[in-house]
């Protein structure tokens, strides 16, 4: 059974500094066991200025089991898959505690984009590529953070305004795009496939 | 294999109250104990002797903090000691400090020693929330409270090593080469991670409780003679504490944990057997008291550890008067004697003031 009060207590405590860490969870819906963490992307780094989305699920050990954590937004990184955004960190398997939180957790992986670990990788092709050749993993990180890291960055009417221009209704691209939480990639997407 | 089954049955006879053995232990014994030295079997006779029963612990690597857990509150629900209450939720709270001046978060903690404390106030009768010992032991089963009160000893645990870091830095910098941070973050406070010497001395610091560890393994003795070490942790009067596990003659802990490599259970002490004292009633001289001793070795080397003379009967050897009566005096101290030894040989030496065994005991099987 996840402890909700918990989690609770832990969104307002992310509220509350959330000007000073950048850090954002919001729940997804009425449920708290499914959130969407938000972090900056760390000065100093290829994934600078860009806004990363991350899907929060919690198990019903919370706090005893660690949140499971997945990036929605694509990242070029050896310990995140570039295919499913899997992270590969200790804290969200053997190393979590009870005594971490939310937003621990997320300052953690945020330090994780900061300091690769490519020796122990999640993606072994972008691991090869930061051990070989560092310029283009730079480069491609780089790449990818302005590509899929900073539409978010775009203030919804922006984006509804866009999607408009593709031809999609107004009403059916703003609320696509409330469905994904705001990923402008993500809207078009599902108002493709829809 | 041969010696596998005699190890696991002389396991069982020291256990001999347990009941049934769950399976995933029988096999860890089994594979633990695979190359049983004669040195092991010879210390766990030794330890038959000394205690009348162990109660099992998941294997989790939350062990030592169960052990310590159940150990603790069945105390205070044996022994009703209030006072005890009152000191260790004052260092509860010192805790509770020391974590808040370390940048804990208040909500992080505070459900875990919320749970503590009631479970402290539950065992104490007299209160709607009272609970049994079999209830206890339902709880300590329950992961919804025994894992919570786990997490809360590993708080204290966390909050004691950081608070003084100074003191534990060197030996766990020698131990596994990490910062005193590091190691909290991956050694203490994840459920799971197995405790040593260092997480059992914050512990008994922390919250000053005395523990015994009593090790059961292969390091052999001096002398030929074998016996089981034990090591006392026992905490440092004052605060902060200068010196830990300085072993202390007068502290006798009340907490016993039985140290296999990798693994602590729960050991009952045979009290019965200990706190015995024969009290001769009846006229005592130098011979008769002679007679007596002679009588204490042949019929109870192993039950009697202390034989007291009331003082009010001694004679004086040379006064006219009694010299009459010592014929008498003698024969009826050593009658007295053998009546008493007999019984308690009949009671299975678990007679006596402290000896606890919990009814609930010879019915569980499951670990806590």
């Amino acid at each position: 059974m996840i402890d909700f009060a918990r989690v609770q207590k832990e969104l307002q405590e992310c509220s509350r500094d959330m000007e000073s860490s950048g850090i954002k969870v919001a729940p997804k819906s009425d449920n708290l066991a499914r959130l969407t963490g938000t972090i900056p992307g760390p000065i100093s780094s290829p994934y600078e200025g860009g806004t990363f989305q991350i899907d929060i699920t919690l198990p019903d050990g919370y706090p005893f089991e660690p949140p499971k954590m997945q990036f929605a937004t694509k990242v070029w990184h050896p310990n995140i898959s570039s295919q499913s955004g899997a992270i590969c960190l200790d804290i969200l398997k053997d190393q979590w505690s009870p005594a971490l939180t939310l937003k621990t957790a997320l300052l953690s992986v945020q330090a994780l984009l900061s300091a690769p670990e490519p020796d122990d990788p999640q993606d072994a092709v972008v691991a090869q590529q930061y051990l070989r050749d560092h310029q283009t993993f730079v480069g491609t990180a780089r790449y990818w953070t302005e590509t899929f890291a900073k539409t978010s960055s775009l203030g919804v009417e922006e984006k509804v305004q866009k999607l408009v221009e593709m031809g999609f209704p107004e009403a059916l691209a703003r609320s696509a795009l409330e469905s994904v939480g705001g990923d402008e990639n993500s809207a078009l997407e599902k108002l493709c496939s829809g | 294999m041969q010696n596998e089954e005699q190890l696991t049955c002389r396991i069982e006879d020291l256990a001999n109250c347990c009941g049934g053995v769950d399976d995933d232990i029988m096999q860890k014994q089994s594979t633990e104990y695979q190359s049983a030295s004669p040195i092991l079997l010879e210390k766990i006779k030794v330890l038959g002797d000394k205690y009348v029963a162990i109660r099992r612990t998941r294997g989790d690597g939350n062990c030592f903090f169960r052990s310590f857990m159940f150990s603790y509150l069945e105390h205070i629900l044996e022994t009703q000691d209030g006072a005890e209450v009152d000191r260790i939720k004052l260092n509860v709270e010192e805790c509770r400090k020391t974590l808040q001046s370390l940048g804990y978060v208040d909500f992080t903690f505070e459900d875990f020693f919320a749970l503590f404390l009631e479970q402290l106030d539950d065992v104490l009768q007299g209160n709607e929330n009272s609970i049994s010992h079999e209830e206890l032991l339902n709880r300590s089963r329950d992961q919804s409270v025994s894992d919570y009160v786990v997490m809360f000893f590993r708080f204290v645990t966390t909050g004691e090593i950081r608070k003084r870091s100074q003191f534990f830095e060197p030996f766990i910098f020698g131990l596994t080469n990490t910062t005193v941070e590091q190691f909290c973050k991956s050694s203490v406070e994840p459920m799971g991670e197995e405790s040593d010497h260092m997480h059992i001395t914050a512990l008994s610091d922390a919250l000053g409780v005395p523990i015994r560890v009593v090790y059961l393994d292969r390091s052999s003795c001096d002398a030929g003679v074998v016996s089981v070490n034990h090591h006392d942790f026992v905490p440092a009067p004052g605060n902060p504490p200068s010196a830990t596990s300085a072993s202390s003659e007068s502290i006798n802990p009340f907490i016993t944990l039985l140290y296999r490599p990798g693994h602590y259970d729960i050991l009952y002490p045979n009290y019965g057997t200990w706190n015995t004292c024969v009290y001769v009633v009846g006229w005592v001289d130098g011979t008769s008291f002679m007679l007596l001793s002679l009588t204490c070795i042949y019929y109870g080397m192993q039950t009697i550890k202390e034989v007291r003379v009331m003082e009010a009967v001694k004679i004086n050897l040379n006064h006219e008067e009694t010299q009459g009566c010592k014929a008498k005096a003698l024969a009826s101290s050593v009658f007295v004697l053998y009546i008493v030894i007999n019984v308690q040989m009949l009671l299975n030496c678990e007679w006596g003031p402290k000896c606890r065994l919990p009814e609930s005991f010879r019915q569980s099987s499951v670990p806590i």
